[in-house]
């Protein structure tokens, strides 16, 4: 199988607050256009940060979603979540919400209460995955995935293991269902590890080094914090661990439609954006107080 | 020259000049960056221009005797506030503009319009047309304000300004609207009772 080969390794930008819980560097599409990384269309990445103790937890308020799904990593720290239909929960260390918003929800997120109160390291990722046309505005969804509940996969020679949020890795599918063709790992490899991954030539595929530092295909050093995007000229592609390292992996195939953004609204067409917008303003996304 | 997609089209589309004539202008563009928080224009000042907002948003409002903020305009993208008043009769203001978002803005004056009504003198009557449209959404909005309903002023704001429930915080939304806070969730939430549907 031939090699792919990386297009351009990104390293962290100035972070910027999400309200003032979630301290990020945007790497999508900072790094290139929604339609290059599609079907990902936001990543922001809270690299370790420690948040001082307070008795009012941080985060961000009241705000809707439509047409896409929203993907929490937590790393370090916890994070509440609660929504205008009355559903909600903690993503706790390890963990992964997969929240559908498809046709609409309103939600807010904060640091979870008790972490608050004690504070400490805080690390997450957030994604935004675009959903097909035929599937924008389908009824909102939970998947909440305990670390428990996600698929590990160990190494040969001790390397470490994968754990498979969604897709497919050498035959061990993970726990989250999703609306296109999606492959999303937490590489896990101890020093000197090594692991090959593959995916289709013309999936989207970049990595995330969210621990340590490791070398791809024999020659590109990712330090941490590093985002890599990999070019679409083919389907192996190999890394290994200079250090222990916990590398997410993304991969997908893209949807290939327009796409029509604002804000936290991502359609297909200018009127459909309107629609959105008219939507939420006049309560069709529900309610919710800050 | 930088690159002014949102007045580049209000000067092609609104006011009418060609792709030729926006290259002559462009050298006569000035533009001025005000970063979330600073001040355009503050109270005593003299306004010396009108401020198209190319990206980000603006706030035009007063402050009363006891320090209490009155919106009475918001500009975000290809919006234009000024204190027109202060500008033509040249009297300190009694206005406050400043920028709720890091905020991109052209600025312009008589002596802008000037020299594009050189290039095209129908610039001078698209000027116009702006003049009036801005005072008869005035006297709608003294009307809303005199009148109508909580919900009825709501509704034909956001109606208004598609996005602006996601750009500025409510209390400022709630004194654009001359209602309290309170008063505004109730709005919200009664739309959302008789809307929501899961």
């Amino acid at each position: 199988m031939k090699t792919k080969n990386i297009e351009k390794v990104t390293r962290p930008g100035t972070p910027h607050y999400v309200g003032d819980g979630f301290r990020v560097h945007n790497f999508i599409p900072g790094t290139s256009t929604m339609q290059r990384m599609d079907p990902f269309i936001m990543l922001d990445y809270n690299s370790k940060f420690n948040f001082p103790a307070t008795d009012k937890p941080k985060g961000v308020g009241v705000h809707p979603h439509r047409g896409f799904e929203t993907v929490t990593i937590a790393y370090k720290g916890r994070v509440q979540h609660d929504d205008s239909s009355g559903g909600g929960g903690i993503i706790g260390e390890g963990d992964v919400q997969w929240m559908t918003a498809a046709s609409g929800v309103l939600h807010k997120e904060f640091h979870e209460t008790e972490w608050s109160k004690t504070g400490g390291e805080f690390q997450m990722v957030q994604l935004w995955v675009n959903l097909p046309a035929k599937d924008k505005m389908s009824a909102p969804k939970y998947q909440a995935i305990t670390n428990a509940e996600i698929v590990k996969v160990a190494l040969p020679d001790d390397a470490g293991e994968v754990e498979v949020i969604a897709g497919e890795f050498q035959g061990n599918k993970g726990a989250a269902s999703t609306f296109s063709p999606i492959n999303m790992f937490n590489v896990k490899l101890k020093k000197g590890g090594k692991t090959q991954l593959s995916f289709p030539e013309n999936y989207t595929t970049s990595i995330l080094m969210v621990e340590g530092e490791a070398k791809v295909n024999d020659a590109t050093t990712a330090p941490q914090d590093h985002f890599v995007m990999f070019k679409n000229d083919g389907e192996t592609f190999m890394v290994e661990a200079l250090e222990d390292a916990v590398i997410l992996v993304l991969s997908g195939e893209p949807i290939n439609e327009p796409i029509a953004a604002h804000g936290p609204f991502v359609m297909n067409t200018e009127a459909e954006l309107m629609t959105a917008f008219q939507d939420f303003n006049t309560g069709k996304f529900g309610y919710l107080e800050d | 020259m930088k690159e002014l997609p949102n007045f580049k089209k209000h000067i092609i589309e609104k006011c009418g000049l060609s792709e030729t004539e926006f290259t002559q202008i462009a050298p006569f563009i000035k533009t001025k960056k005000v970063a979330k928080n600073d001040f355009l224009l503050q109270q005593g000042e003299i306004c010396s221009h009108s401020f198209f907002v190319e990206q980000g948003v603006l706030r035009f409002y007063a402050l009363n005797e006891e320090g209490k903020e009155s919106i009475l305009q918001f500009a975000s993208e290809n919006w234009i506030v000024s204190d027109r008043g202060s500008v033509f009769f040249q009297e300190p203001s009694t206005y406050y503009i400043d920028a709720i978002e890091d905020t991109l803005t052209v600025m312009l004056d008589e002596d802008f319009v000037n020299r594009v009504a050189k290039i095209n003198p129908d610039f001078r009557k698209q000027n116009e047309n702006l003049l009036q449209n801005h005072i008869r959404h005035l006297y709608k909005r003294i009307s809303l304000l005199l009148g109508a309903s909580a919900k009825t002023r709501y509704l034909e704001f956001v109606a208004m300004y598609p996005d602006m429930l996601l750009r500025v915080p409510q209390w400022m939304i709630a004194s654009y609207l001359g209602i309290t806070p309170e008063s505004l969730s109730r709005v919200r939430k009664a739309l959302a009772a008789e809307n929501f549907k899961r």
